[in-house]
């Protein structure tokens, strides 16, 4: 393995710190997904990028600067890969999780608040993050209060922060102001970088992002199966690195792996035995290194069949229509995708509800899990009424709410166990 | 403190909450045939309803006692202004959601944006869909659009339909209002204070709930009375007290407690940086414009609540009332689990220290007494560092 | 068939041991900072057919025994369910944690709702403010059922909340009227975490905290509804545990032949 030093060196890097984040990742990693039985085959090309999350990928995001392309990091699904592509820059996801340096988070931020927020912060000022480093322009965006907010503070910490504005409710008005925002990243996009978007590098831009959607949408469709042919934990691992490791790899790999696990499908094969009770997880997104509820589900004798969650099908399941004549058209395609995502940050948001109802059908599974981060008040707000919702429509559901602290991995374990109990006397 | 001085408006409200004043408003109002609606923030165009002869009315709720009731349903973490407010709904004990026959909300923050979902069914209610960043150009043209919307949701709700003639007219009203409170808060901002936070309170609350023609009479009263105190001599609080200003969430109902026990701690509150208190008065909506509505939406805009990004006019709102006020201290209030205003806070603290010097505290509370005796000692040890 | 069922809490460990679905002997003992040897201890001399471990230490148990382990949830929800078939919704109030279980029509747990992250309205909280009151738990609930009137406690801390009532009683309140106070604070946190889950009609009052009387009458009181509070509340999830011992191996019985 190469030795990276002087890159991280390079990008200013604690490297005392970054060294201690690397080995408690590499022990973890370890400790949830090697120890895993009948892990697919097709699982071996994401444990190699993520024992290089910080390395190889690292090296060919500084190659890339080096040959003038720019490294686009953001915080949200709502941000437009199709466009950072089509001006050849590589677009990676900065959403942090793990609870690292959250007294450096905490000098500038409050305690109460969610813990996705304070990870990102936390790596910041703790200089431990190469993505961030690395990044050219940062991307935030209005959703949440929360991120909102502490895009104030990480502004002058960062290169060059772009707020893109939302609109929080779903009228016309609203996919008007969308689009207004995303013609004027489009623009910003372009200053930065010295190049201009054509119809040509945007129609190769949504190409190359729905060819992703379309990877991960059929490994999602593979995961009907009973038995599961991969576990919720190689599921998510995968919907985690979308969101940074090269679009052509990452589809070409993923489409592998479900070559494989279509294989298995045929055969019966699984990675656990056959009735292991069946669980969807829905709600806020979890980002690497977050894998703490999915590793107590599964070790308490339940398979996670889906993700109704940003890093999940919340953030794939719809594909930009590329069939436009002019890049309006395209942006109007785009624009269009974009407004149908159904985070909790929207008013009235019915239709998060609905489709996890579909997904529940469609995936056989027999409860969902909500999961909320501490202090999410969308999420945390909306589950009262989705839970009720999905109870009356004859869906057990099980509301957690957590940080990323090992704290309350045995209170966590206990609810999950009491619920796959009661999801087995069905 | 001198106790002989007659009260800034003296009837059978005097001492008792500020908003029972104003619900006996409400409710002659309803008897006289009038529509109410409910709002729960400063950023419903008030002007746009009384221009249609609707009668706004505050929703937000300051008690303890219905946050139980909410948290049945709510999450526990979350600002207890909302808890207490849909507390009050569940329970059907809110006297002025009950008087209420339309509610306007708009998503200013999470909460309460999620909260309005739990309460649409109840009575007509429209959401508006407010811009966070105020200073963008779409911003204007969009939340114009919006104020539109909320026209005609109240035109087909209550059958009535205001010419802009009328939004004109109820624009001159408001800032007839507003130009009288800001004479009123000039006499907090004297040397020797002559007036205390909750009499500042009562003209806080009436006013935003009447028109400027209605309260006009009480407002010409209280400055009558103010330039007498002046005259006279007479001091609100003790010779000498370190002067508070509080900036921050809304204060009301059972969060006065960080208002008693500044007091007690010997100090005097002379600006009421906030919602329920100066906020609402400090500036004019543009006369005579092409479009009163659009002028209204730009005055709106210039609201500095921390739900919008990046809210650097709440720095230079702060830095005005505090060269005009000379403050001793600052004090930040900021409601549990309001993300916006907590996180705000941490540049309003550099804001104080690097631009002004003044002592500051950050006070993250509740509704509840349980942490009165930590408010305390925290007040106190800032009133200090005063000395 | 005997089956035995162990609930090892943080506080306490408890046995269950049934035959013919009938209790034929209860223990119970401290957990202790051993709780292996604690439960080598209580289980000398028991035999059995069937075993199942439930609570906060059933992992560790159920790898020592080489036994199945059932969450306490479910655990109390078979428990409540055998001694009152008619029971809807459970309160447990143990020495460290509370939780309200919903039974469904057959009687199968549905929702449910934990507080095992704050000992405050568990029996830790009222062991340690009936010291700071110089009353033994059995004296606290007579006493406080006895008070005329209530000093509210404010303090959301367990810790904070004995500060507060030394504090009351220096001030001049009665123990009488700060021991009610102590309880309708823990009726109030009970009552809401019972909201989260139901509205009830009845409810099954388990846990070490069910033999304290005031508890149980502020909650009847506070919802205007019957608390049924079996004869040894503490051993519910035990029982609950043996049940289960014996359906399960009467499920492997019935799949045998």
């Amino acid at each position: 393995m190469s030795n990276y030093t002087q890159m991280w060196s390079d990008l200013g890097l604690d490297l005392q710190a970054h060294d201690a984040l690397l080995s408690i990742l590499g022990g973890a990693y370890q400790d949830i997904f090697l120890s895993q039985k009948d892990r697919p085959e097709g699982m071996k090309y994401f444990d190699f990028v993520m024992s290089e999350v910080h390395g190889l990928r690292i090296k060919e995001l500084m190659d890339a600067k080096a040959q003038g392309r720019m490294v686009v990091g953001s915080y949200c699904v709502f941000v437009p890969e199709e466009m950072i592509l089509a001006v050849d820059s590589v677009s990676v996801g900065l959403c942090a999780g793990a609870e690292f340096n959250f007294e450096g988070a905490e000098e500038v931020l409050p305690r109460n608040l969610c813990p996705l927020i304070k990870s990102a912060f936390g790596f910041k000022r703790g200089l431990v993050c190469p993505y961030v480093e690395a990044s050219d322009i940062i991307v935030g965006e209005n959703t949440c209060d929360g991120k909102k907010k502490a895009y104030e503070v990480l502004s002058p910490m960062v290169k060059d922060l772009y707020i893109i504005d939302l609109p929080q409710m779903k009228s016309d008005t609203g996919k008007m102001l969308l689009r207004e925002e995303y013609r004027k990243f489009i623009k910003k996009l372009e200053d930065v970088s010295g190049r201009k978007i054509t119809f040509e590098t945007l129609k190769k831009g949504i190409e190359l992002t729905n060819a992703k959607r379309k990877a991960v949408k059929r490994l999602a469709g593979l995961r009907k199966a009973d038995p599961a042919p991969i576990s919720g934990l190689d599921a998510l691992l995968v919907n985690q690195v979308f969101f940074y490791d090269d679009p052509v790899r990452f589809t070409t790999s993923v489409n592998t792996l479900c070559d494989e696990l279509e294989v298995r499908v045929a055969e019966g094969k699984g990675v656990f035995p056959k009735n292991t009770p069946r669980l969807l997880m829905s709600g806020c997104p979890m980002a690497v290194p977050n894998w703490k509820v999915p590793m107590i589900i599964e070790g308490s004798g339940a398979v996670i069949v889906g993700e109704e969650s940003c890093v999940g099908e919340r953030g794939t399941q719809w594909l930009t229509d590329d069939n436009g004549k002019t890049i309006d058209e395209l942006l109007d395609a785009i624009t269009e995708r974009y407004f149908k995502i159904d985070c909790a940050v929207f008013t009235p948001n019915p239709s998060r509800v609905d489709h996890v109802k579909e997904m529940y059908n469609k995936y056989n599974a027999q409860g969902v899990i909500h999961y909320s981060l501490q202090s999410c008040h969308p999420y945390t707000v909306e589950s009262g009424p989705a839970e009720a919702l999905l109870e009356e429509a004859g869906i057990p559901v099980l509301r957690l709410e957590t940080d990323y602290s090992q704290e309350d991995a045995g209170q966590l374990k206990t609810r999950i166990e009491a619920f796959r109990e009661r999801i087995e006397t069905k | 403190m001198n106790t002989s001085v007659e009260p800034l408006i003296n009837d059978e409200y005097t001492g008792g909450p500020p908003n029972k004043r104003v619900l006996a408003y409400l409710q002659a109002k309803r008897e006289e045939g009038k529509k109410i609606a409910g709002v729960y923030c400063g950023y419903a165009p008030a002007e746009v309803m009384r221009a249609m002869d609707i009668v706004p009315a505050t929703l937000c709720a300051f008690s303890n006692a219905t946050i139980e009731a909410a948290e049945a349903i709510l999450p526990a973490n979350l600002c207890p202004l909302i808890k207490s407010s849909y507390g009050f709904i569940i329970t059907d004990t809110c006297p002025f959601y009950g008087i209420s026959d339309a509610v306007i909300g708009e998503t200013t923050c999470d909460g309460k944006k999620k909260m309005f979902e739990l309460i649409m069914d109840r009575k007509p209610t429209h959401i508006m869909d407010l811009p966070q960043l105020p200073d963008e150009e779409e911003a204007l043209s969009n939340w114009t659009a919006m104020i539109r919307k909320l026209q005609k949701f109240l035109e087909a709700t209550f059958k009535v339909h205001a010419i802009d003639e009328q939004i004109e007219a109820a624009i001159k009203d408001t800032n007839l209002k507003n130009g009288m409170m800001r004479k009123i808060i000039d006499f907090a901002a004297l040397k020797a204070p002559v007036v205390g936070w909750r009499e500042m309170y009562d003209l806080t609350f009436l006013s935003q709930g009447l028109t400027g023609k209605e309260v006009e009479p009480v407002l010409s009263e209280a400055v009558r009375k103010l330039e007498k105190r002046q005259a006279a001599g007479y001091v609100y609080g003790p010779h000498g007290a370190p002067r508070v200003m509080v900036t921050g969430c809304p204060v009301g109902g059972d969060a006065q407690k960080v208002f008693n026990i500044i007091e007690e701690a010997g100090a005097v509150i002379v600006a009421l940086d906030a919602c329920s208190g100066f906020k609402p008065f400090m500036m004019d909506i543009e006369e005579d414009t092409e479009d009163p509505v659009k002028a209204i939406a730009e005055q709106y805009l210039r609201i500095p609540c921390s739900c919008m990004t990046p809210n650097t006019r709440r720095l230079t709102e702060i830095s005005r009332i505090i060269d005009r006020f000379k403050p001793d201290a600052v004090i930040d209030v900021v409601l549990q689990a309001c993300h916006s205003y907590n996180i705000e806070f941490h540049k309003v603290g550099e804001h104080l220290q690097k631009n002004h010097g003044l002592p500051f505290l950050k006070i993250v509370t509740d509704f509840s007494q349980s942490d009165v005796g930590q408010i305390r000692t925290r007040v106190e040890a800032l009133l200090e560092t005063c000395n | 068939m005997i089956a035995a069922g162990i609930d090892i809490g943080s506080r306490t460990v408890k046995l269950a041991v049934i035959e013919g679905g009938k209790p034929i002997l209860t223990r119970k003992a401290l957990t202790s900072h051993d709780p292996l040897e604690a439960v080598r201890t209580l289980m000398n001399g028991v035999e059995y057919d069937a075993i199942v471990a439930t609570g906060y230490g059933r992992h560790l148990i159920k790898d020592y025994l080489k036994c199945a382990a059932i969450s306490e949830i479910k655990a109390f929800a078979l428990g409540a369910r055998a001694i009152l078939p008619r029971c809807r919704v459970v309160l447990d109030i143990g020495g460290q944690d509370t939780k309200a279980i919903s039974l469904n029509e057959s009687g199968d747990m549905s929702k449910f709702e934990m507080n095992d992250k704050c000992a405050a309205g568990t029996g830790r909280f009222l062991e340690i403010m009936a010291n700071a009151l110089g009353f033994s738990l059995d004296e606290f609930s007579g006493n406080a059922l006895s008070a005329k009137g209530a000093a509210k406690v404010n303090s959301m801390c367990t810790v904070f909340a004995e500060s507060e009532v030394i504090s009351l009683i220096t001030q001049g309140a009665s123990r009488h009227e700060v021991a009610l106070g102590i309880h309708q604070a823990i009726v109030s946190r009970s009552v809401a975490l019972l909201k989260r889950i139901s509205t009830p009609q009845e409810v099954f009052f388990a846990g070490g905290v069910a033999l304290n009387k005031c508890v149980g009458v502020l909650i009847g009181r506070e919802l205007g509804i019957p608390v049924f509070v079996p004869e040894d509340p503490q051993i519910v999830g035990a029982y609950g545990a043996a049940l289960h011992a014996i359906y399960t191996k009467k499920l492997l019985l019935n799949i045998d032949n």
